[in-house]
C-alpha cells in the first residue's frame, strides 16, 4: 500500500509535469495564434487530456509497461524496485532539465529510465530490444510525420483557398471539409479497438461508420456555421484568418487529446506494472490498465496545466504572435494527428518535438516568416544525452534501493 | 549585460518557442519603409518650397530627415543583426538584406539632399522652375510607387506568395520602372536647360543646379533598386 501510494505520487508528480510543460508547449500555437485566450487554452487542456488519457491512453500505457523491460524470469521484488527507480529517475531527470530548459522529452526520460533498469535487473536480455527500436525508431520518425503533414494541409490550404479568386467562399467551404476529416480521426480512434468499445460492444465496421457520420455532420454544420460570412472587398484574408481561428479552437482540442492519450503513459506506465505486482499477481497477466490510474494521470496533467501551465501557456504565447491561425491550424493538425496515430500503435513518443516538426514544416511550406532551425539541433542533443543519462541514474536509484530494502 | 539577460530563464521546456524569432523580419521591413515615407512626404513639401525660394523652416526639414534617417537606421541593425544562419525565410534571405539595404540607402540619399540644400540656398532660375518641381515630383512618386510594391509583401507572405499576389507586386515594381525612366528624362530636360542658361548663371550656381538635379534623381534610383530586389525576391 505504502509502496502503491509513493509510486502514484512520483507519477502524479510526472504527470504535473507533462501538463505544466508539454501540453503548454503545444497550446501555445493555438494561444499564439490568438485562437483561444491562454485561460480557454488552459481548460481546454486541462478536460481534453483527461479525456484522452482515459479512453485512449491505454495502447502506450502498456507498450512502457511492457513493451520495454521483459519481466519474465526477473524477481518480482527486483521488478518492484526496479519500475520505482525508472519513475524516479525519469522524474529527477525531467525535473532537472526543465530547471535548465533543455527541450528533452518525458516520453524519453522514461523509456530510458526502464531499459537501464532492465540492464542492471537481467541483463541485455533482458531488454525488448526490437520493441525499443521500434520506439527509438518513432522518436525520429514522429516530427518528421508531424513535418510532413503541417506541409501538406497548409499547402492544401494555400492551393485551395488562397490561390483562388474568392479566397472566402473557398475557405467557407475548405475549412470545414478539413475540420470534418479531424473529427473523422477522432472519432474512429475512440471507437476503435479501445475499452470503450469493447464495452459498448461496437465492432470496427460499426466504429469506422459512427466516424463517418460524425464527420459528415460536423462538416454540414460548419458549412452552415460560415453561410453567412461575407467577404469584405477583394483579397480579404482576414476574414479567411477568422474562419481559420474559429477552426483552430477545434484542432487544439485535438491537440490536447491527443496529448493525453500518448503522454499519460509516460506517467503512470511504470506504476501499472507495479499494481499487480504489489497485489500479488505477475506482471506478464493481461492486467488491463485500470481506469483509476488513467484518470490520475489525466488528472495530473489537467492540474500541471492549470498550476505551471498557465505561465509556459502565457509566455510561450506571447513569443508566437507572429503566427496566423490557418499555420496555427496546419502546426495542431499535423501534430496531433502524428501523435494521435502514434497511440494508436502504442509508441511512445514526444509530442513537444512532434509539433517543433510541424513547425518546421509550416516554414518549409512558405508559410511562416521565420523559422529558426537551431532548435533541431538542440533537440538532437537532447535526445543523445536523455537516454544514457536516464539509463545511468535509473541503474543508480535502483542499486541505492536495493541495498536499503535488501 | 545583454548576454545575461538572454540567459534569464524560465524553468521550463518549451522547444515551440525556440523556433519563432521574437519581430517578423518583414514588419522589420515595411516598418523601415515607414520612415521612408514619413521622410519622403516631408522631403517632398520642403523641396518644392525651396525650389520656389521659400527657404523658411528649411533647416528644420533636414534635421527632421536626419532624425528619421537615423531611426531607420536603428531598426535596419537591428533587423540585419537578427538574421542568423539557422533562421529559414520563406525568401531569399541575402536578396531580403539587399532590398533593406537599398531602401535605407534612400533614406542616406534624401538626408544628403537636405543638408546639402540647406548649405546653401541657391535660386532656381525662374525659367527652369517649373521643370525641377515637375522632376522632383517624379521622383517622389516613384518612391511613393516602390511603397507600393514593398506593402504588398504583407500579402504575398499572408498567402505564401500565389501568383494572384505576385502578379500585382509585379505590376507595382513596372509602375516604379515607368516612374524613374519619366524621372531620368525630366533630368536631362533639366540639364540641357541649366546649360543653356550657363552664360548667364554664376558658376557656382551652375555646379550647385547639376548637383542638385542628381541628388534628387538618385533618390529614384534607389527606390528602383528596391524594387529589383523585390522582383528578385519573389521570383519563383
Amino acid at each position: 500500500m505504502l509502496i502503491m501510494g509513493g509510486a502514484s505520487a512520483v507519477a502524479f508528480y510526472m504527470a504535473w509535469s507533462i501538463g505544466s510543460n508539454d501540453v503548454a508547449n503545444s497550446m501555445a500555437t493555438a494561444v499564439g495564434a490568438k485562437a483561444i485566450t491562454f485561460r480557454q487554452a488552459v481548460i481546454i487542456a486541462g478536460v481534453l487530456n483527461f479525456i484522452g488519457a482515459v479512453f485512449v491512453g491505454s495502447h502506450v500505457t502498456d507498450t512502457v509497461r511492457k513493451g520495454i523491460v521483459n519481466v519474465t524470469g526477473i524477481d518480482t521484488h527486483v521488478l518492484l524496485i526496479g519500475f520505482i527507480a525508472s519513475l524516479i529517475a525519469a522524474a529527477i531527470w525531467v525535473t532537472l532539465s526543465t530547471w535548465k530548459e533543455m527541450p528533452i522529452s518525458t516520453t524519453h526520460s522514461v523509456v530510458g529510465a526502464l531499459v537501464g533498469f532492465g540492464l542492471i535487473a537481467g541483463g541485455t536480455s533482458s531488454v525488448i530490444w526490437s520493441k525499443v527500436g521500434y520506439v527509438i525508431a518513432s522518436w525520429v520518425l514522429s516530427p518528421i510525420a508531424g513535418c510532413i503533414l503541417a506541409f501538406l494541409i497548409f499547402k492544401i490550404i494555400v492551393k485551395t483557398i488562397f490561390a483562388k479568386e474568392h479566397p472566402v467562399k473557398a475557405a467557407k467551404i475548405v475549412g470545414p471539409i478539413i475540420f470534418g476529416f479531424t473529427a473523422l480521426l477522432i472519432v474512429s480512434s475512440l471507437f476503435l479497438k479501445t475499452p470503450l468499445s469493447s464495452k459498448c460492444n461496437i465492432d470496427e465496421m460499426t466504429g469506422i461508420l459512427i466516424a463517418v457520420i460524425v464527420a459528415v455532420i460536423v462538416v454540414i454544420i460548419g458549412i452552415i456555421v460560415f453561410r453567412k460570412i461575407k467577404e469584405k472587398g477583394k483579397e480579404d484574408y482576414a476574414t479567411v484568418e477568422g474562419i481559420f481561428r474559429k477552426l483552430q479552437i477545434g484542432t487544439s482540442c485535438y491537440v490536447a487529446f491527443s496529448h493525453g492519450a500518448n503522454d499519460v503513459a509516460n506517467a503512470i506506465g511504470p506504476v501499472a506494472s507495479i499494481i499487480p505486482l504489489a497485489q500479488g499477481a505477475t506482471v506478464g497477466s493481461q492486467v488491463e490498465v485500470p481506469y483509476w490510474l488513467l484518470a490520475l494521470g489525466g488528472f495530473g496533467i489537467a492540474v500541471g496545466c492549470m498550476t505551471w501551465g498557465r505561465k509556459v501557456m502565457r509566455t510561450v504565447g506571447n513569443r508566437i504572435t507572429s503566427l496566423t491561425n490557418t499555420r496555427g491550424f496546419s502546426v495542431d493538425f499535423g501534430a496531433a494527428t502524428t501523435v494521435l496515430v502514434a497511440s494508436k500503435l502504442g509508441l511512445p513518443i514526444s509530442t513537444s518535438h512532434t509539433v517543433v516538426g510541424a513547425v518546421i514544416g509550416v516554414g518549409l511550406a512558405r508559410g511562416l516568416e521565420a523559422v529558426d532551425l537551431s532548435v533541431i539541433k538542440k533537440i538532437i542533443v537532447s535526445w543523445l544525452l536523455t537516454l544514457p543519462i536516464a539509463a545511468g541514474t535509473s541503474i543508480a536509484i535502483f542499486l541505492i534501493l536495493r541495498t536499503i530494502v535488501g | 549585460m545583454k548576454k545575461k539577460m538572454k540567459k534569464e530563464k524560465n524553468h521550463f521546456r518549451a522547444p515551440v518557442k525556440d523556433t519563432f524569432r521574437r519581430k517578423s523580419p518583414f514588419n522589420q521591413l515595411l516598418e523601415h519603409m515607414e520612415k521612408v515615407r514619413e521622410c519622403i512626404d516631408i522631403l517632398g513639401d520642403g523641396i518644392v518650397r525651396y525650389y520656389m525660394r521659400d527657404y523658411k523652416n528649411f533647416s528644420e526639414i533636414s534635421e527632421k530627415v536626419s532624425k528619421l534617417e537615423h531611426e531607420a537606421d536603428l531598426i535596419k541593425g537591428n533587423l540585419r543583426n537578427h538574421l542568423p544562419n539557422t533562421l529559414f525565410m520563406p525568401v531569399d534571405k541575402g536578396k531580403f538584406l539587399w532590398a533593406l539595404r537599398e531602401q535605407d540607402a534612400i533614406l542616406d540619399h534624401a538626408e544628403n539632399l537636405a543638408v546639402m540644400l540647406d548649405m546653401r540656398h541657391t535660386k532656381i532660375p525662374k525659367e527652369l522652375q517649373p521643370l525641377f518641381i515637375d522632376h522632383a515630383k517624379l521622383v517622389m512618386k516613384t518612391v511613393k510607387a516602390m511603397e507600393d510594391a514593398v506593402s504588398n509583401i504583407r500579402d504575398l507572405v499572408e498567402t505564401s506568395f500565389v501568383k494572384r499576389e505576385r502578379k500585382q507586386t509585379k505590376e507595382y515594381i513596372y509602375k516604379v520602372h515607368e516612374l524613374e525612366y519619366k524621372a531620368d528624362k525630366k533630368k536631362y530636360e533639366l540639364t540641357k536647360g541649366i546649360y543653356a542658361l550657363e552664360k548667364k548663371l554664376d558658376p557656382m550656381d551652375v555646379y550647385h543646379l547639376l548637383k542638385i538635379a542628381d541628388w534628387v534623381d538618385d533618390i529614384a534610383d534607389h527606390a528602383e533598386n528596391v524594387a529589383d530586389w523585390l522582383r528578385a525576391m519573389i521570383a519563383k
